[in-house]
């Protein structure tokens, strides 16, 4: 178990670039375990990029990145991520798409595991279905059920509401703030200001690569915020 | 999970999907079936000059086929973001390597054996024991074959024009494979005493032991970023 005084995860002036594309700039970030934080921006302000190099998927051209647990492969270990994309297998059956994960991470009992995840995500009825079968929803779910196998202290989601009606986002909110209850620490990144405020307690707008405001939910006029991130948005447009 | 038997789900899980898709599969040999049949028409059909072109069409068609399998096994990564979620993972990079390694070169033993067959029906050659030493240096190319194939696989998979730079990238790097598996082939099939397939064989496996070494080692960084 990481020591409760250090932060999860901490973020020292990582910059992303892509040529002379600055994907990422400068930004200090600090997640302790428990938060729940929600990214916003606009299209091209960088989050995808941020979270990809927070989940090691890609090298940040500068600057530093830490976790309260050391090592590359205990960092792989307690990081699940969940993207726009499913990470599934469309031909396999969403069982052996959980069992294949439960394997690759070396989980114990991986039968049990990823049977107890179908059903915690409501998808035992589909066990042998192939993925490429399943709707959006479903499919998600299962993507989450994916992320969670290994029982992460860190999920990072990137736009996991992607593509799912009403009904599928507010099942998928609702298994997310059963995470939360938990206490499992979520890093989420949406441009849908809705979800993200009703389910996380701390806010941020990226925008530009640069994070350019932050807020605690409890200090955070949520019916005003709105206003407050187009201004944001407008405002790092202008630089 | 001890890494042989990560290995094993690894290919196992690739061997299923291709299974249970097919679809790539059957384009591959029929590629590889039009490359023999169109040769055959080009040549006039059982003279000398098409004998002695025969090894050389032989490893056409088995080549280029080659390289719808291997953009075939990454774009099954890509598809959903699969190979992220492979990156992601604590599995050792080798061990992943590997899986897909043995998946692909196993596929591709199947597509040449099955290639192999009908080059010996279409231009017509008979069954002989010879064509078991065919068939070693087809499995010992397939072995090179694969091994520099899902490197660079996984190197262009990001990329918009990988079916393009795949085979740009691979045929030179694989030209060391190539030469001793066509000069075998000639020997074994035109030649009235076989006296140096052994150095063609020797060859195979050694530059098949740099190639295998190489893609083990160099997968992570190519996954890195």
């Amino acid at each position: 178990m990481p020591d409760p005084s250090v932060p999860l995860l901490r973020l020292s002036k990582v910059t992303k670039r892509f040529g002379v594309i600055r994907a990422v700039w400068n930004v200090d970030l600090e997640v302790s375990q428990g938060d729940s934080l929600a990214i916003f921006g606009p299209n091209g302000a960088g989050k995808t990029t941020l979270l990809r190099i927070i989940a090691s998927l890609t090298q940040p051209t500068s600057g530093e990145i830490e976790f309260a647990f050391k090592g590359d492969n205990q960092s792989r270990n307690r990081v699940g991520y969940v993207s726009h994309l499913s990470l599934l297998y469309n031909e396999l059956t969403g069982f052996e798409n959980l069992l294949f994960y439960a394997r690759l991470y070396d989980i114990q009992e991986a039968h049990d595991r990823a049977a107890e995840m179908l059903a915690k995500m409501g998808l035992e009825g589909a066990r042998n279905q192939r993925t490429g079968e399943y709707s959006r929803g479903m499919k998600q779910r299962l993507t989450l059920a994916r992320a969670l196998l290994h029982e992460p202290q860190l999920l990072l989601l990137d736009e996991p509401y992607t593509g799912l009606d009403q009904h599928g986002s507010r099942l998928f909110t609702e298994v997310l703030r059963g995470l939360k209850q938990e206490g499992r620490t979520i890093l989420l990144v949406t441009h849908n200001l809705g979800e993200g405020l009703e389910l996380c307690d701390r806010v941020m707008i990226q925008n530009r690569g640069e994070l350019v405001f932050q807020a605690r939910g409890e200090h955070l006029d949520k019916s005003g915020f709105e206003k407050l991130y187009f201004q944001a948005v407008e405002e790092g447009g202008e630089r | 999970m001890n890494p042989i038997a990560l290995t094993w789900v690894l290919v196992g899980k690739d061997l299923k999907i291709e299974y249970r898709s097919r679809q790539a599969y059957l384009t591959t040999v029929f590629f590889a079936l039009l490359i023999l049949v169109i040769f055959n028409f080009a040549f006039d059909p059982g003279s000398p000059a098409t004998r002695e072109a025969a090894p050389g069409i032989l490893w056409v068609a088995l080549l280029f086929p080659g390289i719808i399998r291997l953009n075939r096994s990454f774009q099954v990564e890509m598809e959903e973001g699969t190979l992220y979620g492979l990156i992601l993972s604590p599995a050792d990079r080798g061990v992943l390597f590997l899986g897909k390694f043995l998946a692909n070169w196993f596929l591709l033993i199947v597509v040449d054996l099955l290639v192999l067959l009908a080059f010996v029906i279409v231009y017509n050659f008979s069954f002989s024991v010879q064509l078991l030493w065919i068939a070693l240096l087809i499995v010992l190319s397939a072995l090179g074959f694969s091994a520099v194939g899902t490197l660079l696989g996984a190197m262009v998979s990001t990329i918009r024009t990988r079916e393009v730079m795949l085979p740009v990238l691979l045929f030179p790097i694989i030209l060391p494979i190539i030469l001793p598996a066509v000069n075998g082939t000639q020997e074994i099939l035109l030649a009235q005493e076989i006296q140096s397939l052994g150095r063609s064989v020797e060859l195979l496996v050694a530059f098949d032991v740099i190639y295998l070494a190489a893609g083990f080692v160099l997968f992570d960084y190519v996954v890195a970023d």
